[in-house]
């Protein structure tokens, strides 16, 4: 890197350099210092956003402390699962994570014959060299310089890569799951998908932790969709009241592939996120969906872009989110189409329930189109529940109280349907009633 | 489809306004100082408080940072290359033949100057560079209770409404460039409607800036006390030159309880060449403030000039029931940046606004669409329905579309649509089967997709705009 990059050293907390040489001393292999090092040259040079940034004016960066947690040393992979969950069973593959480290469960046989990759990064920088040199930082960045992103790609403590062959398909789909216990803990995960040509898979995430022990999570998914796969990402935050998450995830889907890549946020005191999504090839197809629900004094700030690279391209995109107490939602979006990506299909909507005064949702859809002929419009809307419809429902003899949950719960259906696992659709359905 | 990409070359002859005035001018030199405001003020014979007004806006311009966030970009302006005063010369011997002259300028420009052309049924206040040269029909306006005239008479003749109401919708540091129209601003109109009186004639404005690198910096201001209704007209139009100017107007409307005010624009300033040489940069802030209950004020807007195009004409809707209105068709053709849109800040409860936006690009242009819509936790029942359209005519333009939208109270609804997509092919084609030729199919096809906007225009003005945007549309196909 050159000088003036090095002279501008912006660190985070105790992420610093020498924190690095500690970590990049510690018998790493070679493709993955590498893959540190350039980010670790990355995030120091860039400035820490504030709020003078446009995209951080609705969220201080400032309430994300990270200077109160303590980062977690690179998890170690553990013989026993890390706690136990029924719905284990509807899964192939289950890697289950926690402070003290992480485990790999090898459901249904698949990963032992060989069918799919799942392990960590540096395993498989042993073993798939070429594929982690491609997909880890690769192309999927969209976005370039990002603060968080190269913090994770300098500090991640957890990395784990999937890669499915060629039209390879997983029935049942892969979990992972991660599950905080400890106060003050800094988890900085580092997810990497590569579904190759005409392969199939689903893959959830989970996070959870309890409301007394604070944690923060800044994590960075890369996700790769290449000709004519499918993947289906479902991520479920439960972060506990008192903890922070910041989320940048980028995918990047090829030709006649098809991603389906739904988020649901329901945790944490305030989250920060960017989903970005790149239909990179003519007929790929983007179909982005996502929940939200912010009480009591909750912060929920998301932003997504389509980004239409080539002709012929296809997004959907539908987030729909409730605020209630003195709970903030802010939700921007942006379809992108580049100079010649013509016949591009984008749609973008975002509906909000503001559910009492004190709450507050902000939304800002944007459209910014290089190209002429296309189809490009998103919609949005505020507004509380239909009083019409609360009047019918009590009429017929359901309370207040009964209605209003009904109402929202409907509300929401439309994304919680879009889940294939019947546990995860109640799981959600009671996080929100709970809220409610 | 013909190739629409390479044969889009509108309008390089038909910017008919883009004539020259020969006249002699008394301008101030360039460059901005202390000395220069003290100038300004004293060409104008402004009284003391004026004086110290302008000065503390210069000196709070001074600490202010030009903004660099709309989606335009252009080289950066030096503010002590532009002068800041330039007036028509009128020594004694040759007014009569100067005052011949403006009136050909505005006959040109089809701005009726005497009152013999008061068939038409408007009061004009024309804005010659950096002064009013003239206003109509002032005497029967006056009759009426009407105020209407230059606001520099308005400094002398009306001190006291002029005192009480400037800046009260745009404070002085509002931004960059209402600081610095506060600290230099030379002409612009005043309107007072009194209570109760539907004032019965339109009110125009027309602003024209002649002189080489001079700024345009006019201020009106626009009082419409309660129950009242006025409806008042702007056009704008400038000379075709290489170098480009700096327009940066200030203006405020006040509407009292119950008073209506309609405030239409049609921008026509000149928007450079094809290589994007010369044009006017249209940097305005123009802010209505509803403040008493059941006020309305309706901004219409058509934006088919000027190189770069940045503003946001908003609605501060503070009384019960107050009303905002937006309607806009920015047309963007050649190297043209529009960065346009509204704000519609909703205080008060039951308070309503509607934005209606219409984007059309061709050639190289931007066109961008930004727009605020905020809930305050007072505004209990707001409501507000928002549609933005972006026509694509031609593949190296680009449209882009930032709304904004924030709630905080659980009884407001608000809704908003946008659509970007290229002139439908099935309604051309429909239209060429029954024989008529591509041009006119496309002329007839933007008309309709800008019909919304243009019948919110006073009857004479829409007229016009169609027959503008038809004119601005030749040659950008076949």
């Amino acid at each position: 890197m050159t000088q003036s990059l090095q002279l501008s050293d912006v660190f985070v907390a105790a992420l610093d350099a020498a924190r690095f040489q500690d970590l990049e001393t510690s018998g790493v292999t070679p493709l993955i210092r590498e893959k540190r090092k350039a980010a670790f040259a990355a995030y120091r040079a860039l400035p820490m956003p504030t709020v003078r940034d446009e995209e951080w004016r609705r969220t201080d960066p400032d309430q994300f402390r990270i200077a109160d947690f303590q980062w977690l040393p690179v998890l170690a992979s553990k013989t026993a699962p890390v706690g136990e969950h029924d719905f284990d069973a509807s899964f192939d593959v289950v890697v289950s994570v926690n402070e003290d480290g992480y485990h790999i469960a090898d459901r249904s046989g698949l990963l032992a014959a060989g069918k799919v990759v799942v392990c960590d990064l540096e395993t498989a920088a042993r073993d798939h060299a070429s594929l982690v040199a491609e997909h880890v930082q690769g192309a999927a960045l969209m976005e370039g310089d990002r603060k968080f992103t190269a913090l994770n790609g300098a500090f991640w403590n957890f990395g784990l890569f999937i890669h499915v062959p060629r039209k390879v398909e997983i029935p049942n789909g892969i979990l992972v799951r991660y599950q905080l216990g400890r106060a003050g803990s800094l988890l900085v995960p580092k997810l990497v998908v590569v579904a190759d040509e005409g392969s199939s898979v689903k893959v959830v995430e989970m996070y959870e932790s309890g409301d007394d022990a604070p944690a923060l999570c800044i994590g960075v998914r890369e996700l790769y969709v290449e000709q004519a796969a499918r993947l289906q990402l479902f991520a479920l935050q439960e972060w506990g009241r008192t903890s922070f998450h910041i989320g940048e995830d980028w995918s990047r889907v090829g030709r006649d592939a098809q991603i389906d890549w739904v988020t649901l946020t329901l945790g944490s005191q305030a989250s920060k996120m960017t989903m970005g999504c790149d239909v990179s090839a003519p007929n790929s197809n983007a179909y982005l969906s996502g929940l939200f629900f912010a009480d009591r004094d909750q912060h929920v700030d998301q932003r997504t872009l389509q980004q239409h690279s080539a002709p012929n391209t296809y997004s959907n995109l539908l987030y729909k989110g409730a605020v209630k107490d003195k709970g903030h939602s802010v939700y921007q979006g942006i379809i992108g189409a580049s100079p010649g990506a013509i016949k591009v299909d984008a749609y973008q909507m975002n509906n909000n329930l503001v559910l009492n005064n004190g709450a507050k949702a902000d939304s800002l859809p944007g459209l910014k189109i290089d190209a002429d002929d296309l189809k490009c419009s998103h919609g949005s809307t505020m507004g509380n529940l239909d009083p019409d419809q609360l009047f019918y429902l009590k009429s017929r003899g359901l309370s207040e109280v009964e209605a209003r949950r009904m109402l929202v719960l409907a509300f929401f259906e439309e994304v919680i349907t879009k889940i294939p696992y019947a546990f995860l659709q109640e799981r959600v359905r009671e996080d929100v009633n709970r809220k409610i | 489809m013909p190739n629409l990409e390479t044969d889009s070359k509108l309008v390089t002859d038909e910017y008919k306004y883009g004539f020259e005035t020969l006249i002699q001018s008394d301008a101030l030199p360039k460059g901005l100082n202390e000395d220069t405001i003290r100038a300004i003020s004293a060409k104008k014979n402004e009284p003391q408080w004026m004086t110290d007004w302008r000065l503390k806006a210069y000196r709070r311009w001074q600490k202010m940072k030009e903004p660099r966030w709309a989606d335009v970009t252009y080289p950066p302006i030096d503010y002590q290359d532009i002068c800041y005063y330039s007036a028509p010369k009128r020594d004694g011997a040759n007014a009569e033949a100067i005052d011949e002259e403006m009136a050909r300028t505005f006959e040109r420009l089809g701005v009726p100057l005497h009152e013999r052309n008061a068939l038409a049924g408007v009061a004009v206040d024309a804005v010659f560079d950096s002064v009013s040269v003239a206003t109509t029909q002032k005497e029967k306006l006056a009759e009426m209770g009407v105020i209407f005239c230059s606001i520099t008479e308005a400094i002398h003749q009306h001190p006291e409404l002029v005192q009480k109401y400037l800046s009260s919708v745009v404070p002085v540091g509002d931004n960059f460039f209402a600081a610095l129209n506060s600290a230099v601003f030379t002409d612009g109109s005043f309107v007072y409607v009194p209570k109760g009186l539907r004032c019965p004639i339109e009110l125009s404005t027309y602003f024209r800036i002649n002189a080489v690198d001079t700024g345009q910096f006019e201020r009106t201001l626009i009082i419409a006390d309660e129950g009242s209704y006025v409806s008042y007209i702007e056009g704008c139009t400038a000379p075709s030159r290489d170098r480009n100017q700096l327009h940066a107007a200030v203006v405020e409307l006040i509407a009292l309880e119950g008073a209506e005010i309609k405030y239409s624009t049609v921008q026509n300033w000149y928007a450079g060449d094809d290589e994007g040489r010369g044009g006017i940069y249209n940097f305005v802030t123009k802010r209505g403030h509803c403040r008493g209950r059941k006020s309305k004020i309706s901004w219409t807007q058509v934006e088919v000039g000027s190189a770069i195009t940045w503003k946001y004409p908003s609605v501060i809707l503070e009384g019960d029931h107050s009303v905002g209105e937006f309607y806009s068709v920015a047309f963007t053709n050649k190297k043209m940046q529009a960065d346009t849109g509204t704000k519609m800040i909703h205080v008060g409860a039951n308070t309503r606004s509607t934005i209606v936006s219409k984007g059309i690009s061709a050639g190289h242009s931007r066109n961008s669409y930004r727009g605020l819509v905020q809930i305050l936790p007072s505004a209990a029942n707001a409501r507000n329905h928002t549609q933005c359209d972006s026509m694509l005519i031609g593949s190296t333009c680009s449209a882009n579309t930032y709304p904004v939208i924030e709630c905080e109270n659980e009884t407001a609804i608000t809704e908003h649509e946008a659509t970007t997509s290229k002139i439908s092919e099935e309604q051309m084609f429909y239209i060429m089967s029954r024989g008529i030729d591509e041009e006119s199919a496309t002329s007839l096809v933007v008309n309709g997709f800008c019909r919304d906007v243009f019948k919110e225009l006073p009857m004479e003005f829409s007229v016009e705009a169609i027959k503008l945007l038809e004119i601005k549309l030749e040659h950008s196909v076949g």
